[in-house]
């Protein structure tokens, strides 16, 4: 894989969104204060980017499915024996690689275990990897990001410097090279990885985004005004932030999931007798001849899941772009 | 410009050593590096400090870091423990890298560029939201399942390719795992050049060409596409560095003996000299990939001048 | 008769609705003549223009009725390719913003040449020399020397003369000029205001000048048409309008004007907005706004009222308007 998110933030960069993203939020500003934008016209309720964007998701077929997707996801990661019984650990190796048969719908993996079962709880891995590493990525890019853009100058430079020199390491690579010495059978060692490297995607938005919005002329006022420097952060600018940070983070959670199952199907993600979709495609894929069941079905549930968060994330962002209508 | 080239090739110093430091420390602090040595069983310990101290490992970390480094720019690159020398494993491994690299690129112009025309020229109908829906699906479907899916299907069950590759990899066995590389990057391709494309068909310049009476392929191709493929080139530049660094997953499917099949053994062999020299060299491309796209932007676009 | 648009109707469709663009405009040019087109923006000038030029983006916008007719064919129901061939060659336009308008990457060598090279077939080497020519004309100092720059390097008021050089490339019968001065420093705007007028005159050329500068219009125009909501509200020759207006709208643009001799007293302004596109008023689309409006306004649109031989205004009340 690609680096696949290094990528997702250089396409989105490279699509304008930063400053696209920028010129919605000032559009936000503005337009919940005037009255609507055709004056002249029969009075229209003002309206603003996040109820204009609710507006157009709302109708957005791709936005409902996805939303529907990620919300059947979390249901079954916090109670997967609501819809498989047995557990994702008991194993027969004489029903070893047997395809679907009456209560076992997916067939059996080269071990014996029962597919659908270990697809079930696959998700609760995927879904909680993802959640907890964009919540630390999310947090960590934000506050450097924001301190970098709001005070500038030496923290600026050495916060950029520190961006280039992670974004020069191969993702899949420094995953390999990192976790391969770690033994732990826990999900955080891979959280922590993603963390480690995923900030500085976060930090590039975070810092634009305050840089923007600094120099607007009410944040330049309420400066004037002597506002101090935790509120202007707080009341004036972190608003203008969060629009784009909450694009890219739910794009970024869709290619966690992804980077987790690279991981481990490289062998130094997660390990058994965790369950993760990587580690199963994995064991799979040397019986791929006699038994595909095995490497397609937590396939297809791992392809799903990235799918419904990067399409959320890219309907959110259409939602929210204006020059895009 | 000259000066220009200067302070990039100044500021690509700090993250050289940076990132090639942050490596070194992973491996050599958090890893093992004597543990591929004595084969299954941990070696016992006074054979260990013997091979510390032969390999200079009972040094201070940022001693061995400069002693390394030192070597580096001398061309050596130190021996891999099995004696072979990883300046030797290059020279069979980077070759076949770039020939995957190459196709993988070759992709993502002729596929990803004429998608992202068609669609860009045709936004809101049926091919364009098609392929967009399609474009989606690739970015999300996570390489190793894309390549094991192809796999399956043209290599195992319509038998129309190898299903792994012969250690020489000559072009024709890595058209597949050169598309399997590509296909994330194919598909920001079609994005980007889709976007840049729908924006600047809207241009005022355009517009202008129009009224100028220009026949439709000439406002397109001389006026349209020489503006928005700017993003696009400097895209696919910077892609080579990635491209390179990322074949470690399609290299493991397709067992193609490259950068990242020899990166992977020398992670999973503990292997130390191999692991930090490749990575190195992969730094080293990453930066220069960049500092040529950047200088490569000037050169599109007369507006930008380098001071 | 060089050019007469005849009821022309454009709409845009747009995920709010329709917008009513132009509904029902109607102006004529004759060879050599200049005809002002004054109006607020939204009031469908510039549509108009682009529908005359066929650069209308479509979709959204779309010609929905109407005639076009240039020098005796309706340009509107000619084939694309047809039109491609008057376009640049027959009429050019000029644009407001030339920096936005010239190609960033070309030369203005090359964007120059391009007129010769498409329309008349000749080489690079003869377009390229003919570019420096344009340039010498339109007074750009050292044309030789910077026929092979980008646009960005020349200033504000050059650009705009090369597009001028641009639409007079090919000697066309008409040029549209869209505001063609709005985006310049004061100074500079008389100067190539004063340029496109003169090389008007010296190639005989109609000119069609959109503008919502009633000052420029003075020294320039022969006639003006003036629009309201995609309508053509009055039409008149330029000193009929400066003497009396027919139409409280024309009215109210004239008393906008700042002028010296009303020295402090307060700038009049035309109190409202102008209407949302989507949703015109019934009857005459200005009386929410009209000083004079009355209850027959909120019902019955006007119809264009023939004033004199030479004139009309679009207001049931053009009588009491002049006698103001």
């Amino acid at each position: 894989m690609p680096n696949q998110y290094h990528e997702a933030e250089r396409a989105i960069a490279g699509t304008g969104m930063g400053g696209t993203m920028d010129l919605g939020v000032d559009e936000a500003e503005t337009l919940g204060k005037r009255p609507g934008p055709d004056g002249g016209g029969p009075q229209e309720p003002p309206r603003s980017l996040w109820s204009d964007a609710w507006r157009d998701l709302r109708r957005n077929p791709v936005f409902i499915v996805s939303a529907l997707v990620i919300c059947f996801l979390v249901l079954i990661s916090l109670w997967p024996s609501a819809i498989a019984s047995g557990s994702p650990l008991t194993c027969d190796l004489s029903k070893a690689q047997q395809g679907s048969q009456s209560g076992h719908p997916f067939g059996f993996d080269g071990q014996g275990c029962d597919v659908y079962t270990r697809t079930v709880y696959g998700a609760r891995t995927s879904v909680a990897v993802g959640v907890l590493a964009t919540l630390g990525v999310t947090v960590l890019g934000s506050v450097l990001g924001a301190l970098a853009g709001f005070f500038g100058g030496v923290w600026d430079s050495v916060l950029s410097r520190i961006t280039d020199v992670f974004f020069a390491i191969p993702v899949v690579l420094g995953g390999l090279v990192l976790l391969s010495v770690i033994t732990s059978n826990t999900i955080w060692p891979v959280i922590g990885f993603i963390v480690l490297l995923g900030w500085p995607q976060i930090s590039r938005i975070a810092r634009g985004a305050v840089i923007t919005a600094k120099q607007n002329d009410y944040v330049q006022a309420a400066r004037a005004l002597g506002a101090s420097h935790s509120r202007l952060v707080l009341r004036h600018i972190a608003p203008n932030a969060v629009a784009p940070v909450i694009v890219v983070a739910t794009i970024a959670l869709g290619t966690y999931i992804a980077l987790e199952a690279t991981l481990s199907y490289l062998g130094v993600g997660l390990k058994p007798p965790s369950v993760s979709w990587g580690i199963d495609i994995s064991a799979a894929s040397p019986y791929i001849r006699n038994a595909p069941h095995a490497l397609l079905w937590p396939s297809g549930a791992l392809a799903i899941t990235v799918l419904a968060f990067i399409m959320l994330g890219d309907a959110v962002r259409d939602a929210l772009d204006p020059k895009l209508r | 410009m000259g000066r220009y080239v200067v302070r990039r090739l100044l500021q690509m110093i700090p993250v050289f050593i940076g990132a090639t430091l942050l490596i070194f420390l992973m491996v050599n602090v958090m890893g093992d590096p004597i543990a591929g040595l004595c084969g299954e069983r941990r070696c016992d310990p006074a054979t260990a400090a013997r091979l510390e101290h032969e390999f200079g490992l009972d040094e201070p970390v940022w001693q061995q870091y400069l002693t390394y480094m030192g070597n580096v720019f001398t061309g050596d690159f130190g021996t891999a423990f099995n004696g072979q020398e990883v300046t030797e494993l290059m020279s069979t491994a980077f070759p076949v890298t770039i020939r995957l690299t190459l196709i993988a690129i070759l992709f993502e112009v002729v596929i990803g560029v004429t998608l992202g025309v068609v669609t860009g020229l045709r936004r809101g109908r049926p091919v364009d939201t098609g392929v967009l829906l399609f474009t989606l699906v690739v970015i999300s479907v996570p390489t190793f399942v894309t390549g094991l899916l192809l796999q399956l299907l043209l290599g195992v069950k319509w038998g129309w390719i190898r299903p792994s590759v012969s250690s020489e990899a000559p072009f024709d066995e890595l058209i597949l795992p050169g598309l399997v590389l590509a296909s994330v990057s194919l598909a920001y391709v079609t994005r980007l050049t889709r976007t840049s494309i729908a924006e600047n068909r809207r241009s005022d310049y355009v517009r202008t060409a129009v009224a100028k009476g220009l026949p439709r392929h000439r406002v397109v191709v001389r006026h349209l596409l020489r503006n928005s493929l700017i993003p696009v080139v400097t895209f696919i530049g910077a892609d080579i560095g990635f491209l390179m660094g990322g074949a470690i997953v399609t290299e493991r499917i397709f067992n193609i003996h490259g950068v990242g099949y020899q990166l992977y053994q020398g992670i999973l062999r503990q292997n130390t000299q191999t692991v930090v020299g490749f990575v190195t060299v992969l730094v080293l491309v990453f930066l220069v990939a960049n500092l040529v796209v950047d200088l490569l932007y000037a050169v599109l676009d007369p507006r930008i001048r380098y001071a | 008769m060089l050019l007469e648009v005849r009821d022309l109707h454009v709409e845009f469709h747009t995920r709010d609705g329709v917008a009513k663009a132009v509904n029902g405009v109607g102006y004529r040019v004759d060879e050599g003549e200049t005809l002002a087109v004054l109006g607020e923006s939204g009031s469908g000038k510039s549509v108009t223009a682009q529908a005359i030029m066929g650069i209308l983006d479509v979709p959204p916008g779309r010609v929905t009725g109407g005639e076009v007719v240039f020098q005796g064919r309706d340009l509107l129901t000619l084939k694309e390719d047809e039109r491609r061939r008057i376009r640049g060659a027959e009429m050019a336009m000029i644009f407001q913003d030339a920096l936005s308008s010239l190609n960033p990457v070309l030369t203005v060598g090359d964007q120059l040449g391009e007129m010769f090279t498409v329309h008349r077939g000749m080489s690079r080497k003869q377009a390229r020399a003919e570019a420096v020519e344009l340039m010498d004309r339109v007074r750009i100092p050292a044309a030789r020397e910077r026929v092979g720059q980008y646009p960005h390097q020349f200033s504000g008021g050059m650009r705009q003369r090369i597009m001028i050089a641009m639409a007079l490339a090919l000697e066309p019968a008409l040029i549209i000029a869209d505001e063609p001065t709005t985006a310049l420093d004061v100074t500079v705007q008389a100067q190539v205001m004063e340029l496109l007028a003169e090389l008007r005159r010296e190639y005989r050329m109609g000119l069609v000048l959109i503008t919502h500068d009633l000052g420029v219009v003075a020294d320039v125009a022969d006639r003006i048409a003036v629009m309201y909501a995609g309508r053509i509200v009055e039409s008149a020759p330029v000193h009929d309008i400066y003497k009396a207006p027919a139409h409280p709208y024309t009215r109210g643009l004239l008393d906008s004007i700042p002028r010296l001799d009303r020295k402090g007293q307060e700038l009049y302004a035309i109190k409202g907005l102008p209407p949302n596109l989507m949703s015109i008023p019934p009857g005459c689309a200005f009386h929410p706004r009209c000083p004079l409006a009355r209850d027959v306004c909120r019902t019955d649109e006007p119809p264009l009222y023939q004033v004199s031989a030479t004139r009309g205004s679009a207001c049931h009340f053009w009588r009491e308007c002049l006698d103001d």
